[in-house]
């Protein structure tokens, strides 16, 4: 009898031990959610397998779903507990969705990390109140692309870095004619442009303060370019965001403003020759804000020390050169950048000398809470005011009296 | 020949089946056979609308944890809410206009398919075909065509009509949406109407002609009555969908320009899934539910006077 409880006893050890030895080699696979369609497929894939080729032991899978849908879904995910160990983010959402992701302050210290190998306006986008949650892959600066056949043809020259909104009002008139517009507004353009032009939607207390004169005189000249002068068409409340990339896409205007994000691929669909310029600053100094994408931990994730891990590699200077030559992304690793400058962008004129200035003049993105809810306002009710139904501080009291 | 028919019908219709009387045994026979539907329904209907009840009761934001914040949903929406009657009121004009349009409408091309000699059912089919397309798909179409600078303006420019576009205009927004509706769901009601017409029994419109009506009077007195059950049931479930208008004005307008188009539908998804305020959205929910319960249950008040059951 004894002897049976001892080869028991020897067995559980066994058994006890062989487990401890099994975990330090433990797989652990860990799953990445991503927005993105099935063509990123590949070059995502690309990416995770660098973290396999680095760490044997840790599979990342890449999960993708379409832009809208993934912000929808993210939050669906995270209060079933679905969510993926890791997670997609762009700056602008930060303020609404930091809840979901773990902090990576305590890893970045333990770990010695760099932070400033990366651009720093977009590790500040990445963070709410100072806390870490997650490192980018790419950042960029609103910027004016314009097409660079139609302004040759007009005889305009190529705006310069530091033009001002009157030299844009200039060129958008003289560009438009018939069904042809200078100009395509979207809805954003109310928040970057404005911010150009040295006007800010917030308080100080960090609060919606849309009808302070600055702001309201601000959105009142871009009113004015579509209300008065005609030299942009308006925009529809259901298709704010994206219309008038359509547009500046078909030739049918010829300026939009857009992000490097999708410089590229804007040039591979168009059959004419696109340049950049900063935003028209004001009678002020230029100033830019910048948006960009990362990925962080998510806070329910059961690997966070592999998924910390993983992220250096999805976010290192490899990943970077992959992403950046593809054209994929304007990396948020500084060193990197070049990839895409001297690879993917290399026939876009102005590219480099207008995102190294909109860098040195970037300015904070304000964002609160309340963030989503004033974007869908302003595509809400905005073309009241560009179509003349009302004025533009009736529109912005408005908005501002549904905002919190 | 039909009137035999009619009669051998009529005499042959009570037939008096000995009544069954199920004993328990059967009754947990039936049970075990229901349970399976049963609990898809318990599971996937009955406790959301439960969770929604409670959910409208508290603050949640969709990450976080709730907390109970008794009627202040209620209070907020029908006091504070500045939007609040705005998206009753087009709630509502959407409904009534959309409704009354989409009946006649519907009635009109039944009978006028009722009537052809050949092509009835190519006619019901081609008129069907847009029941089937996906709702979204159809918006979608309907909204490039109506976008500044679309087909839609181009005709108008064409045709020198001084119409501006549809979706900016803060009065015209709603009509585009009335029309991509009826569009999309006058074939439902079509197919269902004529089916109706077509089972008006020959023999009454064939007396009432030898008796001299005209065929005016045959529509509103004799097809019109007879079919008024039918017409009842479309007139229920168009009602109760249009109120839950969303998916048009969700690819369309997005509720604008301004709020000229913001439904409770829409509003309850810009709380809930844009604005993350589930509590708040659950408790529109709720009026929109109450709001459909009392205009349905008006309905059937009002059939009594206009639907005709024949026994």
């Amino acid at each position: 009898m004894k002897f049976t409880h001892a080869l028991a006893a020897l067995a559980l050890a066994g058994t006890a031990i062989l487990s401890t030895a099994s975990y330090a080699q433990e797989q652990v696979n860990l799953t990445w959610q991503m927005w993105g369609d099935e063509k990123d497929t590949p070059l995502f894939q690309s990416l995770a397998d660098l973290v396999t080729a680095e760490y044997p032991n840790i599979k990342v899978t890449p999960q993708f779903s379409g832009w809208t849908d993934y912000w929808t879904r993210l939050p669906v995910l995270a209060s079933s507990g679905q969510i993926a160990d890791l997670v997609a983010m762009q700056s602008m959402r930060m303020p609404s969705f930091y809840g979901v992701l773990e902090p990576l302050d305590s890893f970045i210290a333990a770990d010695n990390f760099d932070k400033s190998a990366f651009e720093s306006s977009i590790i500040s986008g990445l963070s709410h109140e100072g806390v870490q949650y997650a490192l980018p892959y790419d950042v960029g600066p609103w910027l004016m692309f314009y097409n660079r056949d139609k302004f040759a043809a007009a005889g305009i020259a190529e705006p310069k870095p530091d033009w001002t909104f009157d030299d844009f009002k200039a060129a958008a008139e003289k560009l438009t004619s018939g069904d042809d517009y200078g100009y395509a507004v979207q809805a954003f353009d109310f928040v970057a442009q404005p911010i150009a032009l040295g006007a800010e939607y917030f308080n100080d207390g960090n609060q919606f303060d849309l009808t302070n004169p600055g702001y309201e005189a601000a959105v009142g000249k871009l009113v004015d370019l579509v209300a008065v002068a005609k030299a942009s068409p308006v925009f529809a409340s259901g298709a704010g965001a994206q219309t008038g990339s359509g547009r500046f896409a078909a030739g049918n205007a010829a300026m939009v403003i857009d992000g490097p994000w999708s410089l590229l691929t804007t040039q591979a669909s168009v059959g004419f020759k696109v340049g950049v310029a900063p935003l028209p600053r004001g009678d002020g100094p230029s100033r830019y804000i910048t948006a960009g994408s990362g990925w962080g931990i998510s806070a329910a994730s059961q690997h966070k020390d592999e998924a910390f891990k993983a992220l250096k590699v999805l976010t290192g200077p490899k990943a970077a050169e992959i992403l950046a030559s593809a054209g994929r992304a304007l990396p948020g690793r500084l060193a990197e950048q070049k990839f895409w400058y001297d690879v993917a962008a290399k026939d876009i004129a102005g590219a480099r000398e207008t995102l190294q200035y909109s860098f040195e003049h970037s300015t904070p993105f304000r964002l609160n809470e309340s963030w989503n809810e004033f974007e869908n306002l302003l595509t809400q009710y905005l073309p009241l005011a560009l179509n003349g139904d009302n004025t533009t501080d009736a529109v912005l009291a408005d908005i501002q009296s549904q905002l919190p | 020949m039909t009137l035999i028919e009619d009669t051998a019908v009529a005499t042959s219709a009570p037939v008096t089946r000995p009544r069954r009387r199920s004993g328990p045994r059967e009754g947990r026979t039936a049970f075990f056979f229901l349970l399976p539907s049963l609990l898809g329904v318990i599971l996937f209907l009955v406790l959301p609308i439960i969770a929604s009840l409670v959910l409208s009761f508290t603050n949640w934001k969709l990450l976080g944890k709730p907390a109970f914040v008794g009627f202040q949903n209620y209070v907020r929406l029908f006091t504070a809410d500045p939007q609040f009657w705005t998206v009753l009121r087009n709630t509502l004009f959407f409904t009534a206009e959309y409704l009354v349009l989409n009946i006649i409408i519907s009635v009109g091309l039944a009978t006028w398919i009722a009537s052809l000699k050949r092509g009835q059912r190519w006619f019901r089919v081609v008129f069907f075909l847009p029941t089937f397309t996906p709702g979204i798909a159809v918006a979608i179409v309907w909204m490039l065509i109506f976008a500044p600078g679309g087909f839609f303006d181009f005709i108008m420019k064409s045709l020198s009509l001084g119409v501006p576009n549809l979706l900016t205009d803060q009065t015209l927004a709603m009509q585009a949406v009335i029309i991509v509706s009826l569009w999309a769901n006058v074939g439902y009601n079509t197919v269902l109407f004529n089916a109706a017409l077509d089972m008006v029994p020959p023999s009454y419109l064939e007396a009432a002609k030898i008796d001299g009506a005209s065929a005016w009077d045959r529509f509103w007195k004799i097809r019109l009555p007879l079919i008024s059950p039918t017409l009842f049931f479309g007139t229920v479930m168009t009602a109760i969908t249009s109120l839950q208008v969303f998916d048009q004005i969700y690819v369309m307008t997005r509720g604008g320009p301004g709020n000229a188009t913001a439904t409770l539908g829409y509003a309850i998804y810009q709380r809930g899934f844009q604005n993350f305020q589930m509590g708040y959205a659950s408790s529109i929910a709720w009026v929109m539910f109450a709001l459909i319960m009392a205009l349905t249950a008006l309905q059937f008040w009002l059939q009594r006077k206009w639907v005709h059951y024949d026994n």
